[in-house]
């Protein structure tokens, strides 16, 4: 969008006031968030593993280190399977929900919207200390769920089948609400007619879900699978307070190595190097998202 | 559309009969009830083992609670500064909240309406600042902190959150939406350009503005990594990380960790309840994370 200038140039235009504005902002993300950048890949050229001795230049040797470290490539693979199960799941037990909150007749229809949406404002940690308690092999109520059912007994967290899925139940919980809202809000523009003339064509329940639904909403699935993928491959509190990695790895997603790397062994330029690549792979998805979605969704429909 | 379908011989109208109502109500509450069930499930569990005598948490095993023992309510209160804890997170909610809308505010204004040299690519690049997660800048940002001897400062949990990319760009997108007229006007008038952002733009941007409070807002009640870091004193945790040492002290004192969960649980979902509509319209529209 082309901008007339208001007033007929002064010398410098509005260049003056423009940097008074910007001022604070540019300061501030010069500070706390392109130096830190920059300083992230440098350190991650040099050996540090020790707060009180100064970084030595060590050219590539963590990169070397790193590609060759199975416990890396281990918090990859984990990190990934994580962010695609609470992806996928989310996105479609969200539409699942959302389809069924978008029924005009339904009973309490805000009440369940309301329920659907806690887990979203419920603090993680809170929610971690919860999950322990759920999937506690002794008392926890899942074990009593299972008894009734008259299946084994689990050890879940212990478990190194089991741990990496408790978590992402936990993550599915709190996205659910995330993804239901936000396809409401695309099922509501969905005209009314398209419904009723595909009745009169006689349609069924899954004729009109998977024939018009689905495609009219597809937009929205892209977005969220986008969103879906960043937020969860940076999972790190639910983690950190439930296993911190473990058992045996078995939960060692990219956010809890890079931590324990970086603030428990104090490898700060180790921590670095990991972080670099963290930022390369969050970039790609980044853009990626940019040239499917648009910025940041809906809003960004005119940027583009 | 209407003239195609009157060429159909009339055909009864889609009014649900009441019948069919209620059976289409139960057929959609069959789908949506386990589901809700299991979002649920974790909140009555909560609630139920907070409730329970210390050392009999699952006896007996129901959602629902029988017993009701207030005094792991007392015991985590008086044992851990929650009291505290709030505070320190809505002090440094207020001030990130008050700093993004009114540095951003600043920002996009310059974006929206100023003419200058280099706007574009200065654009571009905060924009870019969202494709950087926080993980690839915490240990540079963890070392200035530490430089600036901010350890258990409210300045290290606000400072480095002042300036959000998100925000600027939002506030962007609703101010350009203003019409010119209104802003010409009033620069005729005579008023500044501090004048039309805080008393012609702004207010005309409400909707955006509130998406922006509330999902810093959000933002700041979940946040864990950061505070982590540099806030470990116990009179400077916010709600995540306090809540995370108190259960480090009282390990498998289960009854006492539920008490604390409620208690920390309680106010952002009350703060939810009484801005719902706000809410959950800011973040349908912005379809940004949650």
């Amino acid at each position: 969008m082309a901008i007339q200038p208001l007033y007929r140039k002064k010398r410098w235009g509005d260049l003056p006031t423009a940097l008074l504005f910007l001022l604070p902002s540019i300061v501030l993300f010069a500070a706390f968030n392109f130096y830190p950048m920059i300083d992230a890949v440098r350190l991650s050229f040099y050996k540090w593993d020790n707060l009180s001795v100064p970084p030595v230049f060590s050219g590539s040797s963590n990169y070397v280190k790193l590609f060759s470290d199975s416990r890396f490539w281990i918090s990859l693979r984990v990190t990934f399977l994580y962010t695609i199960g609470v992806t996928v799941f989310s996105i479609v037990l969200g539409l699942l929900l959302a389809v069924a909150l978008n029924q005009r007749w339904l009973a309490l229809r805000s009440l369940w919207r309301t329920l659907a949406f806690l887990p979203v404002v419920t603090p993680t940690v809170a929610a971690a200390m919860v999950w322990i308690l759920l999937f506690n092999p002794n008392f926890g109520y899942m074990n009593t769920f299972l008894s009734y059912l008259h299946l084994e007994r689990q050890t879940w967290l212990s478990n190194v089948h089991l741990a990496l899925p408790v978590l992402m139940s936990l993550g599915v919980w709190r996205r659910l609400g995330f993804t239901t809202i936000v396809y409401l809000a695309a099922l509501q523009a969905i005209p009314q007619e398209y419904y009723e003339s595909a009745r009169v064509d006689g349609a069924g329940i899954w004729g009109t879900f998977s024939k018009i639904t689905v495609p009219l909403v597809a937009p929205t699935t892209l977005m969220l699978i986008t969103l879906g993928l960043i937020d969860s491959f940076l999972v790190f509190d639910q983690v950190l307070v439930m296993t911190r990695g473990g058992p045996a790895d078995a939960t060692l997603v990219v956010g809890v190595y890079l931590y324990t790397s970086a603030f428990t062994s104090f490898k700060m330029s180790y921590g670095a190097a990991i972080s670099v690549v963290v930022l390369i792979i969050i970039a790609t998805l980044t853009i990626m998202q940019w040239r499917l979605v648009g910025f940041g969704g809906s809003e960004m429909e005119e940027l583009k | 559309m209407t003239a195609q379908l009157s060429t159909f011989p009339p055909r009864r109208r889609f009014n649900l009969s009441a019948w069919r109502k209620i059976r289409a109500n139960l057929g959609t509450l069959l789908v949506l009830l386990p589901v809700i069930v299991v979002i649920v499930t974790p909140y009555l569990w909560m609630i139920t083992a907070s409730l329970k005598t210390r050392g009999h948490i699952g006896e007996p095993p129901y959602l629902y609670p029988t017993t009701f023992d207030f005094s792991n309510y007392q015991i985590a209160l008086s044992s851990a500064p929650f009291a505290r804890y709030f505070l320190n997170t809505i002090i440094v909610a207020v001030a990130v909240v008050l700093a993004r809308v009114v540095i951003g505010g600043m920002a996009a204004y310059a974006f929206a309406f100023l003419k200058f040299k280099g706007r574009d690519v200065l654009f571009f690049l905060y924009l870019s600042t969202m494709m950087i997660p926080f993980y690839a800048i915490v240990i540079p940002l963890y070392l200035i902190i530490r430089d600036l001897h901010w350890f258990n400062t409210y300045q290290a949990l606000i400072v480095p959150r002042m300036v959000d990319a998100f925000a600027i760009l939002l506030l962007r997108q609703a101010f350009i939406t203003v019409p010119r007229d209104y802003i010409d006007a009033a620069r005729v008038d005579g008023c500044s350009h501090w004048g039309v952002l805080w008393r012609v733009v702004m207010p005309m941007s409400k909707s955006s503005v509130l998406t922006v409070i509330i999902f810093s807002f959000l933002f700041i009640w979940n946040d864990f990594f950061w505070p982590l870091l540099v806030a470990n004193n116990d009179s400077m945790r916010v709600i995540q990380t306090g809540l995370q040492a108190f259960n480090g002290r009282y390990n498998v004192e289960w009854t006492y960790w539920m008490a604390g969960t409620v208690i920390a649980t309680i106010p952002p979902i009350l703060f939810f309840l009484v801005s719902q509509k706000q809410f959950i319209s800011g973040l349908a529209r912005s379809g940004l994370k949650g």
